[in-house]
């Protein structure tokens, strides 16, 4: 699963037992109403189920200035 | 999970409200939240000239197209702060959004007054992000009296007014605790201001932005780096996933019960403000914020 963090447009890959979108979120230290998680253009709630082969932006939405 | 209204797929979860919605249905309680707002504290009427201060970002863009939508009568005003490799991408979304979505525009370009903020930055002492909130906050709200605007409305939203608040009791700081709230009426030298998203967390604008198709600036301020108030909402929204809920319920709670208190406590001792002998605005001192630091850039 490729896994895109915004705004760096950081690219990850991930491999193996991420399973649901919170699973992703908890790896990536993050509660789930801090990221936006979009798949195909669709935004994802915390438990959908994700796949090896998908492709997922995470959009941080806390501001800064 | 399911949409609470439709039970078709949900798109946003919103722990703090103990639901999900789908797309349609999350913008109909988006639209519910600043309504409620709005009724509430009775922040604005059909017949009221809205300035919207439209910074580019998320916040702000959906205030506007939530205000527009509701059928009021809304301009935006962008103030370019003329940042390197971040003022100039803001004014470009802000443009092409209010062009998007037939919102008419004005852009103040802060340079022109003197004070781009680079250039600021350089001769003032003082944190960054204070100096610039002042300069925004005073040229938005003379630009709202010298052209006409019966009201001067902010996107602020939950997030901002829960650190804000945090902060301001941290530090006991009656002055700011009297007068925090999505209201503040219009007093001599002061437009009213309003902040009808103050029911809504930075996720909620987020994913409201995303669903109506708004293009936003979500790079940080290359200046905001360590800014206190982005480390109080790291710590809320710990608070907020152990206790879901509690933000909304520590601002309501203060504007129900605890902003009354600050209010006559500052009536008893708060500062008297008179009119800045150079430009007019409000001010305790003896010159404004503003124009001391106009000074200080002429000096030099």
């Amino acid at each position: 699963m490729k896994v895109f963090i915004e705004p760096e447009n950081k690219e990850i890959k991930l491999t193996g037992k991420t399973k649901t979108v919170l699973g992703l979120l908890n790896k990536l230290n993050l509660r789930p109403t801090q990221a936006l998680v979009i798949r195909n253009g669709q935004l994802l709630t915390p438990d959908r189920r994700l796949y090896p082969d998908d492709n997922i932006i995470i959009r941080p939405v806390i501001s800064r200035g | 999970m399911k949409c609470r209204r439709c039970k078709k797929q949900a798109v946003v979860a919103l722990p703090g409200h103990n639901t999900a919605f789908c797309a349609e249905c999350y913008l109909l309680f988006f639209k519910r939240q600043v309504e409620k707002a709005i009724k509430d504290h009775k922040l604005l009427t059909q017949k009221d000239k809205i300035l919207v201060a439209i910074s580019g970002g998320k916040d702000s863009l959906a205030l506007a197209w939530q205000l527009a939508n509701l059928g009021y009568d809304v301009t935006g005003l962008h103030i370019d702060l003329a940042i390197p490799g971040s003022s100039e991408q803001a004014r470009e979304l802000t443009t092409s959004f209010c062009k998007n979505f037939n919102i008419e525009l004005k852009i103040l370009e802060i340079k022109n007054e003197g004070l781009a903020i680079p250039e600021v930055k350089k001769r003032i002492r003082r944190p960054i992000c204070s100096v610039c909130g002042q300069i925004k906050r005073y040229f938005f709200n003379k630009f709202a009296l010298d052209h006409g605007f019966t009201v001067l409305a902010t996107g602020h939203n939950l997030d901002d007014e829960v650190a804000r608040l945090f902060s301001n009791t941290l530090r006991w700081d009656t002055a700011h605790l009297s007068d925090q709230g999505p209201l503040l009426p219009a007093e001599n030298g002061f437009v009213r201001k309003v902040k009808p998203l103050y029911r809504l967390t930075e996720f909620e604008t987020a994913n409201l932005c995303y669903l109506v198709g708004i293009e936003y600036g979500f790079a940080p301020c290359p200046y905001s780096t360590g800014a206190s108030f982005t480390y109080y909402k790291r710590l809320l929204e710990e608070l907020e996933f152990k206790q879901p809920g509690r933000k909304l319920q520590f601002y309501e709670g203060f504007l129900n019960r605890g902003q009354k208190g600050f209010k006559l406590l500052e009536q008893k001792q708060g500062q008297e403000l008179t009119p800045c002998p150079e430009c007019g605005y409000p001010t305790s001192e003896e010159l404004c914020g503003i124009c001391r630091i106009k000074k200080v850039m002429e000096k030099i």
